[in-house]
């Protein structure tokens, strides 16, 4: 390998953590056009171009931009805002490299899941501005099943703490490379199981929501950005293709396979990098595809059994962890 | 006082063998809780049959690893029965005490939790976590034991008496008792792996005997209500 890759050249790290950022927010419309295509194929659809979310925010962005009566600056500010939280949070996460870049440190796990609440707060902000009755329905409901989310989420970064003794991303993927007992211990794996739960939630997939449709009544993230319009509009739908692509990035890189990532900074090892973080990408958009044609939709009020779910594999996690089997 | 609560520095992976002995064992917890949530009798048998499976892994696994070549017979024995055997006898007793005399597979159980699915699995977590924490203030050790296992194998035990107490169906409450079973086989496994096979077999055909009881009870208890459910049973008749 070292002797293939010995003539690429290595790349200065601060051109290495804009790739990051710019892997994410560039290949997020791709992941999201997979998954809607393989979706349509497993229904026996032909479905919509791959590239197909990339021409929809081409149109957006060139479309005029209206905001409701009375909605003020807020309204207008809060795509900014979510944008530059979802433009963030990749520094934070290991998304090419398996060694810390400099501004890796800036926040662990838990930092990065505030600046990712920031994004969805500042987004349920704009959308009670609107008036509009649907919006405000799907800010309230992902405020609500937020609550109960949130706790998960804490309890799998307890469980990273306990496993790495830090709550460093980066170093979780280095313990569960390190070894196979560390794959298999049960905490390893019900906080991962529990965090694709919640990643499901999170993205607006099918036991939680139908992901596209126009069925208001069951809508939760969806609805909110249903007030916006041309190029802000255009930087919801691509700020959530790359929430989801960042929370697959967390699943993929740190827990389930922190394997092909850069170990240095030559531009071949990183090249590698980007296509195999795409690979794994889509390998978790497949299997959310499967389960999006498998499973039904919860009731609204069923949801609830969906998180408490989630919580009890997070719970479970951390008790294996206190007997010092886990 | 040099219990393994002082989680000073970062917990140690347990190794391969007692790591994957533990992810069994969480996962027949886990398949306890599904039952709290299940709501059709056929698919509360079939996560039943699912549970056992997983202690016959369980079974092959400690073999495999500590060189013990009956617990594979017993493996075989306990897939043999609890697996097909029961399940098969189960439907067979409940064959007719659905809606209308319909096969057992429609009898609706769905409605006969006393709390919420997210309260009763909440509730069970609390109780787990007591019989977790239990085990782990004994402070049992030993070369050989994963102790994980066993705390899990107790918070089974604990979760199959939530289900039989929540529902207020009998075939919820039989399924129950024979989960509870599943708890306590999972128990010997991992503290008494080398026990003599005659005798692990013998607690086998206990079961079956537990099984014929409860179906009969079963029975009895849907010609005289006409239903599965026990809410009958607290009205008084002269």
């Amino acid at each position: 390998m070292s002797g293939g890759h010995a003539v690429s050249a290595a790349l200065l790290i601060p051109v290495v953590q804009f790739l990051q950022v710019s892997t994410v927010a560039a290949g997020a419309p791709g992941i999201s056009g997979v998954i809607a295509r393989m979706e349509a194929r497993l229904q026996g659809r032909r479905g919509p171009r791959v590239l197909q979310p990339y021409y929809d925010l081409a149109k957006l962005f060139r479309k005029e931009a209206l905001a409701p009566e009375g909605a003020s600056w807020v309204f207008l500010a809060a795509p900014l805002a979510a944008m530059t939280c979802y433009l963030t949070v990749p520094l934070l996460i290991p998304v090419l490299t398996s060694y810390p870049l400099p501004l890796g440190y800036m926040g662990d796990i838990l930092g990065g899941g505030f600046i990712l609440s920031l994004a969805s707060f500042a987004v349920a902000v704009a959308a009670l501005e609107t008036g509009s009755p649907y919006a405000q329905l799907g800010a309230s409901r992902a405020k609500t099943f937020g609550a109960i989310t949130e706790p998960v989420v804490l309890f799998v970064v307890f469980t990273v703490a306990l496993v790495t003794g830090t709550d460093l991303p980066y170093a979780l993927a280095a313990t569960v490379r390190s070894s196979a007992g560390q794959i298999v211990r049960p905490a390893h794996l019900l906080a991962a199981a529990a965090l694709f739960m919640v990643i499901l939630a999170e993205t607006g997939r099918i036991p939680v929501e139908t992901h596209t449709g126009t069925n208001e009544f069951g809508m939760i993230e969806e609805a909110r950005p249903f007030e916006h319009s041309g190029p802000y509009f255009a930087l919801l739908r691509w700020g959530s293709a790359m929430k989801q692509l960042i929370l697959y990035t967390i699943l993929a890189n740190v827990f389930l396979a922190p394997w092909g990532l850069a170990t240095t900074a030559r531009a071949g090892a990183v090249g590698l990098a980007i296509v195999a973080l795409l690979a794994k990408a889509c390998g978790i958009g497949v299997v959310v595809a499967v389960i999006d044609n498998s499973f039904a939709k919860l009731r609204l009020f069923k949801i609830t059994e969906f998180t408490a779910g989630a919580f009890l594999l997070a719970v479970l996690g951390v008790f294996t962890l206190y007997l010092g089997g886990g | 006082m040099d219990r393994v609560y002082a989680l000073a520095g970062p917990v140690q992976p347990p190794g391969v063998f007692a790591g994957s002995a533990n992810v069994v064992s969480v996962l027949v917890l886990l398949a306890e809780f599904g039952m709290l949530r299940q709501a059709l009798l056929r698919d509360q048998i079939r996560l039943y049959a699912a549970q056992s499976g997983l202690i016959s892994v369980l079974a092959v696994i400690i073999a495999a690893a500590r060189h013990l070549p009956d617990l594979y017979a017993l493996a075989a024995l306990s897939a043999a029965l609890k697996v097909v055997t029961v399940p098969v006898v189960l439907r067979r007793l409940l064959r007719g005490t659905g809606p209308d005399g319909a096969p057992a597979d429609g009898a609706d159980i769905a409605g006969s939790g006393t709390l919420s699915v997210a309260s009763t699995v909440l509730g069970a977590i609390v109780v787990a976590a007591f019989g977790f924490f239990s085990v782990g203030a004994l402070g049992i050790r030993g070369p050989v034991l994963p102790v994980t296992a066993l705390a899990v194998s107790v918070s089974v035990a604990l979760v199959a008496f939530v289900l039989m107490i929540v529902r207020r169906d009998v075939a919820s409450q039989a399924i129950g008792f024979f989960s509870l079973e599943n708890g306590i086989s999972l128990a010997a496994l991992v503290v008494a792996a080398g026990l003599p096979l005659i005798l692990e077999t013998a607690f086998l055909f206990d079961l079956l005997v537990a099984v014929v009881v409860f179906g009969m009870l079963i029975r009895i208890h849907h010609g005289r209500a006409e239903s599965l459910s026990t809410a009958e049973l607290t009205s008084l008749r002269g």
